[in-house]
C-alpha cells in the first residue's frame, strides 16, 4: 500500500472528509439564505419607495397639473442616483423623465415589472435592469417609477463570491487539517506497529512510545505497556524457574550417576554395592520429592487444586500440625506450642497443612537462636535465647492467619521477597538438606486462596504467616477463592 | 502352574511391558503369583473371573482405563481389593481413584517396598478376620474399647495419636507398614514431609512400649518401614 492510500483509509481521514462535506453544506447553505432574505429585503424596499413615490406625484398632477407632474419629475430626475422617472402622453409620447430606451411595450401594461432599460445621458450601450411600476394617471398619461436593480446584482454578487470562497477554504482547511491528523495518528499507530513487531520477533523489553498528551492513544499505549511489563515478568519468572529446574535437578541427578559410575568403576564388596544402591534410592526418592513439591506448586498457582475446597477451621490444621511435629522439635531441642481459636476457612485443607507443615519445618531446620557475641558492658539482662516455636491460628478481621514463629536468626527484610521464590536457598541454609521449595509452596497455597504469605520479625526471629480470607459467617461458601491475585514469579 | 490356598494371586494390569515383568517378578519372588494384562478389557475379563486376591491397576491404560475397570467391576460385585498406581499423584486424583471404587491409591514413581507392603494390608482386609475388640501381640494388648494397653503386667499409658499409631500397627501385625502408610492412616495426611518426622513418633512409641523390656516387639525395617511382631514366632 502507498503512504497516500494509506493516509486516505484512516478513521481520521475518512471522518474528517464526512466533516468536511457537512461543513460545506452547511456553510453553503447559511449563504444562500443569506442572499435570498437579502433580494427579497431590497425587492421589498424598492416596491415600497415607489409606491411612495407615485403615491406622492399622482398627487402633485392631481393638484399641480400637468406641468407640475413634470417639473417635478425633470427635478427629480437630475438628482445624483435618482429613480426612473418616465411620463407618457396618451400616445405614448414621452414627455418627461430619464429613460432614454426602453423594452418595448412596457409602457403599454400598467403594474410591476422587471425589465432592461437605458438611461438618458447614458452614452454607453449596456443595458441596465430595472424594478419598475407603471400607472396610468388620469386623462391617459401615464406615469412609469422604478429603480436601478443593479445594487441588487453588487450584493448577490458579494454573496456568491464569499459562498465560493468559504467553501474552498472549508474544503482546503479540511483536507490540510485531515491529512495533518491522519498522518499524525499514522505516524503513532506506525511506530506502535513497528514496536510490536519487534516485541513479537523475541525482543521482550521494547515498549510503545506514550505521548504526553494523555489523549486515547496515549492511554491505550499505557495500558499496553503494562500488559507487556506483565508478560515480561511472567516470562522472566518462567525462565528463571526452568533455570533453576535445571540446575536442582541435575545436580542431584549428576550426583546419582557419578555415584553409580564410581560403584561400577572400582570392584567393590558386596556391601559397598549394596551401600552404592542404597545411597542412590536415597537420592532418587529426593529427586522425587523434589518433582512432586514443584508440580503441586504448578497446581497450585494454575487454581487447579480449587476442586477439593470446603469448609474447615484453621485451628484444626494448627493443632494437627503442632501434634505431627512437636516430637521432632522436642528431638531437636527445642519446644513446639500452639495457640488457636476458631478461625473457619474455605480452602483445601491438605494443602494449607501441607503449607503450615512446610513453615514449621522451616522453623525447625533454620529456626535456631544464634549466640551472638555480647559487646562488653551490654545490658546484663539480655533475653536468653529462646528455644521455642509457636504455630497460631487466629481471626484477624475477615482474615485468617495461621503463623510460625521461631527465635532464630530470621531473614533480613532485604531477602524476604527473595526467599519465597523457587529453588532460593538463603546462604544460611545452604548447609541444611531441602529443596528450598518449602516457603514456595506455602506462598503459592497461598495465592490460590486468595490470600498471601508474610514473613515478618519476630525481634529476633522469624513469622511467616499464611494470611487467608476467612469464612464470613454467612456466605458458607466463600466466593474470594476466585479472582485470584496473581503472584509474580 | 498349581495354585496352593496359602499362596496369594495378584493381577497385575499395566501397560508398560518392563514395568510390568518387573512387579511380576519381584511378586514371584516373595512368594505371591502374578499375572499380567497388557490393556484394560483383558484387566477386567481376567479380572472378572474373581480368582484375585488383589489388583494393582494402572491409571492410565489402552482400551479402557483403569478408573473404569474398577467401576464396572463394582457394578458386577466384585469386591476385590483394587490398588491404583498413578503417575498423577494428586491429593484430587486420589480421591477420585478412591471414589471410582479403588481401595488404595499409589503414585508413582513408588517403591517395591511400599507397593507390598500395601498389597499385603489390602489382601488382609479382604479375607481377614472381622475387625476385633483387642489385638494381641506376644504379651502387648490393646484393648479398642477402653482405650487400654498393656504389656505383660504393665499398664501403658499412651498419649491419644500414639494409642492410634499402636493400633494401626498391632491391626497389621506381622506385616510391613511403610511411613506413607502411617502418615496416611493415623494422620490422614497425603503430603511427604521432608523431615523424618514418622521416625520420631515411632521412637517414643517404641521407648514406651518396648523400652525396659527383654523382648523388642517394634521392629524397623530397613529401606520400607515398620512392623510390629512377636520376635520369637
Amino acid at each position: 500500500m502507498t503512504a497516500f492510500g494509506k493516509l486516505i483509509r484512516t478513521t481520521a481521514f475518512r471522518l474528517t472528509l464526512v466533516y468536511l462535506f457537512l461543513f460545506a453544506l452547511f456553510a453553503a447553505s447559511l449563504l444562500g439564505y443569506f442572499a435570498w432574505n437579502t433580494r427579497r429585503l431590497i425587492t421589498e424596499q424598492i416596491t415600497t419607495t415607489v409606491n411612495a413615490e407615485i403615491g406622492e406625484i399622482s398627487d402633485i398632477f392631481g393638484r399641480r397639473g400637468l406641468r407640475g407632474l413634470v417639473l417635478t419629475i425633470e427635478n427629480r430626475a437630475l438628482r445624483p442616483g435618482a429613480n426612473l422617472y418616465l411620463v407618457t402622453t396618451p400616445a405614448g409620447q414621452a414627455i418627461a423623465g430619464n429613460v432614454g430606451s426602453l423594452a418595448p411595450g412596457v409602457m403599454a401594461t400598467t403594474g410591476w415589472s422587471e425589465t432592461d432599460y437605458r438611461r438618458l445621458d447614458e452614452q454607453d450601450t449596456a443595458d441596465h435592469r430595472a424594478l419598475l411600476r407603471v400607472t396610468e394617471l388620469s386623462s391617459g398619461f401615464r406615469l412609469l417609477i422604478g429603480r436601478d436593480l443593479e445594487e441588487r446584482r453588487r450584493l448577490f454578487g458579494i454573496v456568491a463570491n464569499a459562498a465560493q470562497w468559504s467553501v474552498l477554504i472549508v474544503v482546503v482547511l479540511g483536507l490540510g487539517g485531515g491529512i495533518f491528523v491522519a498522518r499524525r495518528v499514522l505516524r503513532r499507530i506506525d511506530a506502535m506497529t513497528g514496536t510490536t513487531q519487534r516485541i513479537m520477533a523475541g525482543d521482550l523489553s521494547g515498549r510503545l512510545p506514550v505521548g504526553r498528551s494523555g489523549d486515547e492513544l496515549d492511554r491505550l499505549a499505557e495500558n499496553l505497556n503494562a500488559m507487556l511489563e506483565r508478560i515480561e515478568a511472567l516470562m522472566m519468572g518462567l525462565k528463571e524457574v526452568s533455570d533453576n529446574i535445571a540446575h536442582d535437578l541435575k545436580t542431584p541427578l549428576t550426583r546419582l550417576r557419578n555415584r553409580a559410575e564410581e560403584a561400577l568403576a572400582k570392584s567393590g564388596s558386596e556391601a559397598e554395592y549394596r551401600g552404592a544402591l542404597e545411597r542412590t534410592i536415597e537420592e532418587s526418592d529426593g529427586l522425587i520429592r523434589t518433582f512432586n513439591a514443584l508440580l503441586m506448586i504448578a497446581r497450585a498457582e494454575s487454581g487447579q487444586a480449587r476442586g477439593n475446597m470446603d469448609n474447615f477451621d484453621a485451628a484444626d490444621v494448627a493443632n494437627g500440625i503442632h501434634e505431627l511435629y512437636e516430637p521432632l522439635a522436642e528431638d531437636d531441642g527445642m519446644t513446639l506450642h500452639v495457640k488457636t481459636e476458631p478461625a473457619p476457612l474455605h480452602g483445601n485443607r491438605e494443602l494449607i497443612s501441607q503449607a503450615l507443615a512446610n513453615l514449621v519445618e522451616n522453623a525447625i531446620k533454620y529456626g535456631k537462636p544464634v549466640v551472638a557475641p555480647q559487646p562488653l558492658g551490654a545490658d546484663a539482662v539480655a533475653k536468653a535465647p529462646s528455644k521455642e516455636i509457636l504455630i497460631e491460628a487466629r481471626r484477624i478481621g475477615d482474615q485468617v492467619q495461621l503463623s510460625v514463629t521461631d527465635h532464630g536468626p530470621g531473614i533480613p527484610p532485604a531477602d524476604r521477597k527473595h526467599a519465597v521464590e523457587r529453588f532460593v536457598r538463603l546462604e544460611a541454609s545452604r548447609t541444611q538438606p531441602g529443596s528450598g521449595l518449602g516457603l514456595s509452596l506455602a506462598s503459592a497455597v497461598a495465592t490460590l486462596h486468595g490470600g498471601d504469605l508474610r514473613l515478618g520479625d519476630a525481634y529476633p526471629g522469624l513469622t511467616a504467616t499464611l494470611a487467608i480470607p476467612a469464612l464470613s459467617a454467612h456466605d458458607g461458601v466463600a466466593a474470594q477463592t476466585h479472582d485470584v491475585p496473581q503472584k509474580v514469579a | 502352574m498349581t495354585v496352593t490356598d496359602t499362596q496369594m494371586r495378584l493381577l497385575i494390569v499395566e501397560d508398560d511391558r518392563e514395568s510390568a515383568d518387573y512387579l511380576v517378578k519381584a511378586f514371584r519372588e516373595v512368594g505371591y503369583v502374578a499375572d499380567h494384562a497388557g490393556d484394560g478389557e483383558e484387566g477386567l475379563s481376567l479380572a472378572d473371573t474373581g480368582e484375585y486376591d488383589v489388583l494393582v491397576i494402572d491409571r492410565m491404560l489402552p482400551k479402557r482405563d483403569g478408573l473404569s475397570l474398577i467401576g464396572s467391576l463394582r457394578e458386577k460385585g466384585n469386591r476385590t481389593p483394587a490398588l491404583i498406581l498413578s503417575a498423577l499423584g494428586q491429593v484430587d486424583d486420589r480421591i477420585k481413584g478412591l471414589r471410582a471404587g479403588g481401595d488404595d491409591y499409589l503414585p508413582k514413581p513408588y517403591s517395591f517396598a511400599e507397593l507390598l507392603a500395601r498389597v499385603e494390608v489390602l489382601s488382609r482386609r479382604h479375607g481377614g478376620p472381622a475387625e476385633e475388640t483387642t489385638y494381641r501381640v506376644g504379651d502387648l494388648e490393646l484393648d479398642r474399647l477402653s482405650h487400654r494397653v498393656a504389656r505383660g503386667k504393665d499398664e501403658l499409658t499412651l498419649q491419644p495419636r500414639e494409642f492410634r499409631l499402636l493400633e494401626y500397627l498391632m491391626k497389621h501385625a506381622g506385616q510391613v507398614v511403610t511411613r506413607t502408610m502411617l502418615l496416611e492412616n493415623v494422620w490422614d495426611y497425603h503430603f511427604d514431609p521432608q523431615t523424618n518426622v514418622i521416625d520420631v513418633h515411632i521412637s517414643r512409641l517404641r521407648s514406651k512400649i518396648d523400652k525396659g523390656f527383654e523382648r523388642p516387639l517394634l521392629h524397623t525395617i530397613r529401606g520400607a518401614g515398620y512392623m510390629i511382631r512377636d520376635g520369637l514366632r
